[in-house]
């Protein structure tokens, strides 16, 4: 498998290094157009990682292409992998790169490509939750998605935008239009992390998980939040975003129906959200060498048939995941 | 000078007040009374 890395920060860097460590992997061709931070991440990983251009070439032929640019460009970079004839895995985390991929479905159908949209930490980690616990369940009621903490420097600005942005609720059949910051909920993650307070935001979970469960009447997404970042969000960010951001964590409670009985399943993960974003998008596109992991079109990881294989292969790569039993 | 005293101590109590209805407001924060997190491992992943 031929593969190329667009974007080597936090994420992109952790999914090259976990691609040239799988043996079905036989180029990692990394592009970012930062020069020297390409070369170093190059020469880190070694074979069969190698240096690419400071931006995707659809010329340079690749199987696949996996894009963990900064926001903006995920769309038109999908677009020339698709022409290429390369399938597609995305981290994209913002609303507008999510929605935008979703709406290549037709093109990659016609052309017989998958794209693969939110592989991420969040979206990804928790799309693969929600269809896991979906599969204890016989109907499916309400899906609320939470997370805490970021990956790298792309990551913090798109957790500053995300708070500043308003959010959308999806209930009853209805879209929501909802202020962002605001619905504080004290959320419990997965030990150490704990109980933190999460407010709503433009997060991308909202538009991969209603399509996936069609007759879910409430999903909805919440991010956590100081109260700094709360009043702060509104102006640019007061500080540069940190290298790394420590421990994150999701929570994913899917509410519904087994047999006559109502059900509630809590899942959720804690890890470092670059390195689990890294493990996922590096999983999910070593899983499209089989032709059957996925249909051709643009999709979430809720819509996989069966996300159990996913998530052992993201166990063995140390990428935990955790099941709430209790009240 | 007692107008200003009696002015920031109003200030400071509509403050208070409107911060803690800010805080109170939104749901959850029950903490879990019983279990816990265990993680996902052999036939959870079957």
């Amino acid at each position: 498998m031929r593969i190329a890395v667009v974007g080597v920060g936090a994420t992109g860097a952790r999914v090259a290094r976990q691609l040239v460590a799988a043996p079905e992997v036989t180029e990692v061709r990394l592009i970012d157009p930062d020069r020297d931070r390409l070369r170093s991440v190059a020469k880190s990983l070694g074979d069969p990682a190698v240096v690419g251009g400071p931006s995707y070439d659809p010329a340079v032929e690749v199987d696949l292409v996996v894009l963990a640019s900064p926001p903006g460009r995920h769309r038109l970079q999908a677009e020339l992998a698709l022409g290429a004839g390369a399938d597609v895995v995305s981290t994209a985390d913002s609303v507008e790169d999510v929605r935008a991929l979703l709406e290549l479905d037709e093109v990659a159908t016609e052309r017989g490509r998958r794209i693969v949209v939110g592989a991420g930490f969040s979206p990804g980690l928790t799309c693969l939750l929600a269809r896991h616990a979906a599969g204890t369940l016989d109907v499916i009621d309400e899906i609320h998605v939470a997370k805490t903490g970021t990956g790298g420097p792309t990551c913090a600005r798109q957790h500053h935008r995300a708070l500043a942005g308003g959010a959308v609720d999806y209930r009853e059949g209805a879209w929501v239009q909802r202020r962002g910051r605001t619905g504080r909920e004290l959320c419990w993650f997965p030990d150490p992390v704990g109980a933190v307070d999460c407010y709503r935001a433009s997060l991308p979970e909202v538009h991969l998980l209603v399509p996936a469960f069609p007759g879910v009447s409430r999903v909805t997404a919440r991010m956590s939040a100081t109260r700094r970042d709360r009043l702060t969000a509104l102006l640019p960010m007061m500080r540069r975003p940190h290298a790394e951001g420590g421990p994150g964590a999701l929570r994913v409670e899917v509410r519904g129906r087994r047999g006559k009985e109502r059900h509630v399943m809590l899942l959720g993960a804690m890890d470092h959200p670059a390195v689990a974003a890294g493990a996922v998008a590096a999983v999910v596109a070593i899983s499209l060498r089989d032709a059957d992991t996925f249909a051709p079109g643009a999709r979430g990881l809720a819509d996989l048939d069966d996300p159990v294989p996913v998530l052992r292969a993201l166990e063995r790569r140390g990428v935990s995941c955790a099941v709430f039993e209790g009240t | 000078m007692l107008r200003a005293w009696q002015r920031a101590f109003v200030a400071c109590g509509l403050a208070g007040l409107i911060a803690g209805i800010l805080r109170l407001r939104g749901s959850g924060g029950t903490p879990p009374s019983r279990g816990g997190w265990r993680q996902l491992e052999g036939p959870d992943l079957r």
